[in-house]
């Protein structure tokens, strides 16, 4: 339909009709994921703040129900906490309690002699959560964590060979400098510029700009109609590259094997794990992360969903050089990537390396 | 202080001290089963030389004679005994080994070596008389040899004792230094930081090679020092976990010394295995101060690499490549860089060329893992892979 045309129209069906027309332009120049950029529109109507969501409305709403989204969250309104207002544990010689009362948590260790509180100012993670707490202008990773499945505390995962002697070392690891970047970098927006960390700006959980560089520039051009400064294109990364874009958080295989990490421990390390897989091959789509999650949404916990994307290659209707299961077609995740507990227990991971698991087999690597 | 002892077997202030430390020598040799396969084959020698006696009285006598003086501590007089039995029978393991072990506490390095040359000639295996003679080699400025020696004597096991591993080490430490095995150094600079021995001379050698200086550190003029004291400082502090007092240190150091020669490098290297960026940081401020210095730049490039900069690592190997064409580091750093920037033809020369020359190197077979990938060489991206695994374990 011409816009020309629709110039003869009552002026109210003209203007929608004018404005649709330009921003479906725009979407097409712009080649963009999806969904239809709405923000001149949203900008003349609104006077509320204009953020990623004002144009991409269905990946922000999905979006901010995605794990990323929360990999931190706010000590004032969180749910784990709340529903569990007094959790406590005894660990070795030394008592903690985690308590939570009118929207304030607070992480106390005893000795039976002395005690030391301090506010949990960082829950890191949604469901198992690990509190960086502060003291003297030191951080420290609490040495309890919350994990969902006991429903209580325990030992934080890797610290287990801790031997506390004193009431701080029983609060927590002291955190070096590089660490506490690189673990507020994966769990916050806006915590690091540059080499320096920047608390007061953080914001908990990952928002757009943490994987699409340059979004904050486009939203800003966008507002005055300009659109050419898109964020860097993700889709066109083949699956190598994908796998090493996230392992930027979730740990690339090149991080563990440069660090010589291996065992059970690092099944948690899913971009390493996948590419161990005889599977993977990086420039194959079917065999990306994105092919099997997409990060704007919760995972999908139904095994069952999976299987197309296994089908994609394991299929005889494939012409392809994948065998084909002769046991099964359904369900293929939980025979070839099996679950694996975590040293210490307390919480298992999907094991990313695909493979034909054989009873009785170890861990491989 | 822990080191004190070492520090007085190193200036030969006391025999006792330095015979009892230098039977923590010979437990070493590769712990202490081993101790006692060598000490039964050095009392099979001495008993086959007793063997001998029975048809050389005089030797039998001299033999005798020796070893109450040694045990008398009396050390000229045992010397001069084991020399004179030495001469009637030269193929005497034991003598040659007693000689040359009080010759080395009398300060006779010249002589010690003589002697030492005799043992391992007869028992080119006998691992503490090597490092004897490498320590010998050291005081007498043969360092090449002395380093030889020592590295050989450790690699087969003669650090393996807690006491003896220091004075070799530290000996040793100092050679790599000199000989510009800067890396090499600090990894036995490491060993003594994860024991806490923080002595001066300790915290000298690790600002030597910290700051790849290649001198000993006896060398090294007064006014300097505390330069590369304060360096060694500021590296034990990182090393023993303190960060933040080695930044502090550091910084302070960067302060007073703006234009000193690859405190930036040291401080990047330090922190180049737990935050690439921050280390990227700290070699550009090097090469600030030294635009020359090539092997900054190599380091440069190869952490870019390691961070992924891959586009920033090409200019910068390129560079180092065009100066030393052999330089590994940067051989791989544009080898794998190439090959995620659109060149893996050439990335893969690189890198090969890399492996020809050390098979085992993890980071070349990672950067062909990686292109293999790319390139959607599933088999090979995975045999690579599975290399790169038994490698890093």
């Amino acid at each position: 339909m011409s816009v020309w045309f629709a110039l003869a129209w009552p002026s109210s069906l003209r203007r929608i009709v004018v404005r649709f027309s330009v921003a479906a332009l725009i979407w097409l120049l712009c080649d963009f994921a999806g969904v239809l950029p709405t923000l001149a529109q949203s900008k003349k109507s609104s006077t509320s703040a204009v953020t990623c969501g004002t144009c991409h409305v269905g990946v922000a709403t999905s979006y901010s129900h995605a794990p990323m989204r929360h990999a931190m969250e706010s000590p004032g309104a969180n749910p784990a906490l709340e529903t569990h207002p007094n959790l406590s544990v005894q660990m070795g010689q030394y008592f903690y309690t985690v308590q939570t009362k009118d929207g304030k948590s607070t992480y106390t260790v005893s000795d039976g002699r002395n005690s030391l509180t301090l506010p949990i100012r960082w829950i890191f993670g949604q469901h198992s959560q690990t509190w960086v707490l502060e003291k003297d202008g030191h951080l420290y990773e609490s040495l309890v964590s919350y994990f969902p499945r006991d429903n209580g505390l325990a030992t934080t995962p890797g610290d287990q060979k801790i031997t506390p002697h004193n009431l701080i070392e029983a609060m927590g690891r002291r955190l070096q400098p590089w660490e506490t970047r690189s673990c507020f970098n994966c769990h916050a927006t806006d915590a690091v510029a540059g080499d320096q960390l920047t608390l007061d700006h953080l914001r908990p959980g990952l928002d757009c700009e943490r994987c699409h560089v340059g979004a904050q520039q486009h939203m800003a051009d966008a507002e005055n109609d300009n659109f050419k400064t898109l964020p860097k294109s993700l889709k066109r990364m083949d699956s190598e590259s994908i796998s090493n874009f996230c392992g930027e958080c979730h740990r690339s295989w090149d991080a563990v094997i440069r660090n010589h990490w291996h065992g059970p421990a690092f099944v948690r390390f899913q971009p390493y794990r996948l590419q161990n897989s005889k599977c993977f091959s990086g420039n194959d789509p079917r065999i990306s992360c994105l092919a099997c999650h997409n990060p704007h949404q919760p995972a999908n916990r139904n095994n069952a969903s999976y299987d197309s994307k296994c089908l994609a290659c394991h299929s005889e209707a494939k012409a392809s050089h994948a065998r084909v299961c002769t046991v099964s077609k359904n369900n293929c995740v939980s025979c070839h990537m099996p679950k694996v507990e975590l040293p210490g227990g307390h919480t298992s991971f999907t094991d990313h390396q695909i493979r034909v698991v054989k009873p009785g087999e170890a861990y491989p690597n | 202080m822990f080191f004190a002892p070492i520090l007085q077997f190193v200036t030969k202030r006391d025999l006792i001290l330095k015979r009892s430390t230098f039977e923590h020598v010979i437990s070493s040799m590769a712990g202490r089963n081993c101790l006692k396969g060598f000490l039964l084959t050095f009392l099979m020698v001495g008993m086959s030389g007793l063997h001998a006696q029975e048809a050389s009285p005089q030797f039998a006598d001299l033999a005798a004679r020796a070893a109450a003086a040694r045990d008398q501590q009396n050390i000229p007089l045992a010397i001069e005994l084991y020399t004179q039995a030495e001469q009637l029978k030269p193929d005497w393991r034991e003598g040659w080994f007693y000689l040359g072990l009080l010759q080395y506490g009398a300060n006779q390095f010249p002589a010690a070596i003589d002697a030492f040359n005799h043992l391992l000639q007869l028992e080119p295996s006998a691992v503490p008389a090597m490092a004897l003679r490498g320590l010998c080699e050291f005081e007498t400025g043969a360092y090449d040899d002395s380093l030889r020696d020592l590295e050989q004597s450790i690699a087969h096991g003669a650090a393996n004792e807690p006491r003896n591993e220091q004075i070799l080490r530290y000996h040793l430490a100092q050679l790599l230094v000199r000989a510009g095995r800067f890396q090499d150094a600090l990894t036995q600079y490491k060993i003594f930081i994860e024991k806490q021995v923080d002595s001066p001379d300790v915290l000298l050698g690790l600002g030597l090679a910290g700051t790849r200086v290649r001198l000993l550190p006896k060398e090294i003029p007064e006014t300097d020092r505390g330069l590369y004291l304060a360096a060694g400082s500021a590296g034990y502090a990182f090393l023993s976990g303190n960060s933040e007092l080695a930044a502090s240190i550091f910084t302070e150091l960067f302060a007073r010394y703006p234009t000193a020669p690859n405190l930036h490098l040291f401080y990047g290297y330090l922190l180049f295995q737990h935050d690439s960026e921050l280390a990227i940081n700290q070699f550009q401020s090097e090469l600030t101060i030294a635009p020359g210095n090539i092997e900054a730049h190599a380091i440069l490039a190869y952490t870019e690499m390691i961070a992924g900069r891959y586009a920033e690592a090409v200019p910068e190997a390129e560079h180092v490549l065009a100066a030393m064409p052999d330089m590994e580091m940067a051989l791989i750093a544009l080898g794998r860089s190439l090959g995620e920037t659109g060149d893996p033809k050439h990335g893969m020369e690189l890198l090969n060329r890399v492996l020809q020359s050390d098979p085992d190197n993890l980071e070349a077979h990672m950067g062909l893992a990686a292109i293999y990938s790319h390139a959607g060489r599933r088999e090979d991206a995975y045999r690579e892979r599975m290399v790169c695994l038994g490698l890093a374990k």
